[in-house]
């Protein structure tokens, strides 16, 4: 189990951080859905890592993003929030929006991270093989899209009709703050320039997909490797989900990753 | 009370099996299956459904916009709202409006609605919608985390573009401009009368009374289920210490006017269903768009609209009329329907529909026609002892003359 505690962050809302593990730092960004500390990926992670995963700003409350307007907004409330943990030149890595998070932040701040994980990034556009449109599924049928196979699925839903209004609403509200915050930086295409900035990102960059994501598809590994300066690719069996589909698999690809020194 | 005519002008042949072939009318329906020869007639024939309108007495002609769909054939509002200030000379032209976010810089919102002011010689009704999902998210890709915040500043500017005599630069977050001088400027002054059209959203009512706009509840399922907004409206309306004056609401009504039930049936009951049927149907992933409802929104438990029309069942002619969908009867039983939704909505502004779906010219033009001259007249003098500051002025110059050539 994680710990969370609040960071004050200069010139931006303070983030809640999940910690816990031992080990080299791993600063790495969710993705659709907002961690708890029993998340199956970062307790995961903290086998290898001391894990510290912040809560992405607009996740508990939308107002925090008023001000946090773009990309480059967001990528400095990070490089602010890695500044007040003391973090610089650590693994970092995300998965979906975190991916395309940890990318920009990669690109703008270079000396943040020394290793880079992207796990099924956003952030880049192809008219061959587009993302597939999310916010205009129906919330129940969100599931097909980013599950390939059976594995630990997080609650992104409204559970089945709880029975006090209230509980009700408040579940409607949290949906809806977590999707909106992922709309603000995604729709209508998930292409804010990253394309532009990957070449600018030193760090060793572990790029990974889901051989079955059926809403970032899998060539989009490709993608991102050629416009990384040292960018390695690896597809496995799974959809978008694939970290939360193997748990323990993927962290230790994760560690793995980041213990080799140099790409031979 | 005053009674506005307003055209949808849906495109009238989607084909019997649409349904079962396509999931919306809005968004993803190709337009290979839209038919110019159809669109060139829908279009005369709609525009000539307003000007008759406007001969027989109505207040107003409102006209709105939509993108993309068969529901609405009106992309552009502004094109059909400058032929009637032609081609008309009586009734105010309300413009339903111009869905403000979606035009960059907003300024252009300012000098087309100008122009219109300025043509029909001050009769402009400016509506501000922040437009449907579909229409704003969808079709014209806007961000639906931000989508309301532009909509507020694009309204500001043109508010303030109309109302400005010298130029002046504006900063804001989705337009910046270095000189704002629009011409034209419109005729009405300070600026013609903005009406905002709306579901339920909470913020939209305190806004309204807060700018003295009119609010317009638009809906198609009739006023006994519309009671519980407009109570909150007034409720909000009371709240803020403003006057509670009907002439700062309006609603929309469905009206089918017939001798006896089985004509109403047979007049108007193959287009309704069209309507609800085909033409209303939206594929539940475009109505409601994380960040489309405000959280303050979502809180207060207030549905949508557009998310209500996508769980709607097949419906008949019966169950139309049996959920007060439509007013229906003989012009006496229409006037006193109307009469209870007066007290009940306090709504000084109606606008009708007397078009639905894809009903013929000729029944449109009866059902228009007895409206003006056998209900209207017994509604008029509801809500007399008001003052209309939501309407324009009659002109002080006689308007220019209508020249249409022969």
């Amino acid at each position: 189990m994680l710990n969370s505690e609040k960071i004050a962050v200069r010139n931006g809302p303070a983030q809640t951080v999940y910690r816990g593990g031992r080990g080299e730092p791993l600063f790495w960004l969710h993705g659709l859905q907002r961690p708890q500390a029993d998340d199956p990926v970062l307790n995961a992670l903290a086998e290898h890592f001391e894990v510290f995963a912040p809560v992405a700003p607009g996740y508990d409350d939308l107002t925090e993003i008023d001000e946090i307007r773009d990309v480059h907004d967001l990528a400095l409330q990070y490089d602010g929030l890695m500044q007040a943990l003391g973090l610089n030149g650590v693994t970092v890595g995300g998965h979906s929006l975190g991916a395309m998070v940890a990318a920009e932040l990669a690109a703008h701040v270079t000396a943040r991270a020394k290793r880079l994980v992207l796990a099924s990034p956003l952030g880049l556009w192809n008219d061959a093989y587009p993302v597939a449109d999310l916010i205009a599924r129906p919330v129940p049928e969100i599931d097909e899209l980013l599950w390939a196979g059976a594995g630990h699925r997080p609650d992104i839903r409204a559970e089945e009709e709880a029975a006090d209004p209230a509980v009700r609403v408040e579940r409607l509200v949290t949906l809806a703050s977590q999707l909106t915050t992922f709309a603000k930086f995604t729709w209508p295409i998930p292409d804010r320039g990253l394309r532009r900035r990957l070449p600018r990102i030193t760090a060793p960059t572990l790029v990974m997909f889901g051989a079955d994501d059926a809403f970032v598809p899998a060539r989009y590994a490709e993608d991102f490797v050629a416009l990384l300066e040292h960018g390695r690719k690896r597809v496995r069996p799974g959809g978008h989900m694939l970290p939360y589909e193997h748990p323990a698999g993927f962290a230790a690809e994760v560690a793995e990753f980041a213990r080799v020194p140099t790409y031979a | 009370m005053k009674f506005h005519w307003f055209h949808l002008m849906p495109y009238p042949e989607l084909p019997d099996d649409f349904v079962e072939k396509h999931r919306s009318v809005w968004v993803d329906y190709p337009n290979s299956e839209f038919d110019p020869a159809v669109g060139n007639r829908a279009y005369n024939e709609y525009l000539g459904q307003l000007e008759f309108a406007g001969e027989v007495g109505f207040d107003g002609i409102c006209v709105n916009e939509h993108h993309s769909n068969a529901y609405g054939l009106m992309p552009s509002p502004n094109l059909m709202a400058s032929i009637l200030a032609r081609t008309t000379t009586k009734p105010k032209i309300v413009v339903m409006g111009n869905s403000v976010a979606l035009y960059n810089p907003a300024i252009r919102v300012a000098e087309e609605m100008a122009m219109i002011d300025v043509l029909s010689n001050g009769r402009l009704v400016a509506g501000f919608p922040v437009g449907t999902p579909m229409d704003t998210a969808f079709c014209m890709g806007q961000n639906p985390a931000t989508l309301r915040e532009k909509y507020r500043e694009g309204v500001d500017l043109v508010l303030k573009a109309w109302t400005s005599r010298e130029p002046f630069a504006f900063n804001g977050q989705y337009n910046q401009l270095r000189y704002v001088n629009i011409w034209p400027r419109p005729v009405q002054q300070p600026h013609p009368p903005v009406w905002i059209p709306g579901g339920g959203s909470i913020e939209t009512w305190d806004w309204c009374v807060e700018n003295d706009f009119l609010y317009a509840f638009l809906s198609y399922f009739g006023y006994k289920r519309a009671k519980a907004t407009m109570e909150s409206f007034w409720e909000v309306v009371d709240k803020r210490g403003a006057e509670m004056n009907p002439y700062r609401a309006g609603f929309l009504q469905f009206v089918a006017i017939a001798e006896n039930e089985a004509e109403a049936e047979r007049i108007y009951g193959p287009a309704a269903c069209y309507f609800y049927n085909r033409a209303l149907r939206v594929y539940p992933g475009f109505a409601s768009p994380p960040g489309y409802s405000t959280i303050a929104t979502l809180r207060k438990g207030i549905g949508s609209q557009v998310v209500d029309t996508t769980k709607l069942p097949d419906l008949t002619w019966k169950d139309i009329v049996n959920q007060g969908f439509v007013v229906t009867g003989t012009p006496d039983s229409v006037a006193q329907q109307l009469n209870e939704m007066a007290d009940v909505m306090r709504v000084g502004h109606l606008m009708m529909l007397f078009h639905f779906g894809n009903l013929p010219d000729a029944a449109v033009r009866y059902n228009t026609e007895r409206f003006a001259k056998e209900v209207a007249p017994k509604l008029r003098h509801r809500f007399s002892d008001w003052e209309d500051r939501w309407w324009p002025k009659d002109p002080v110059a006689a308007p220019a003359p209508v020249l249409v050539p022969a």
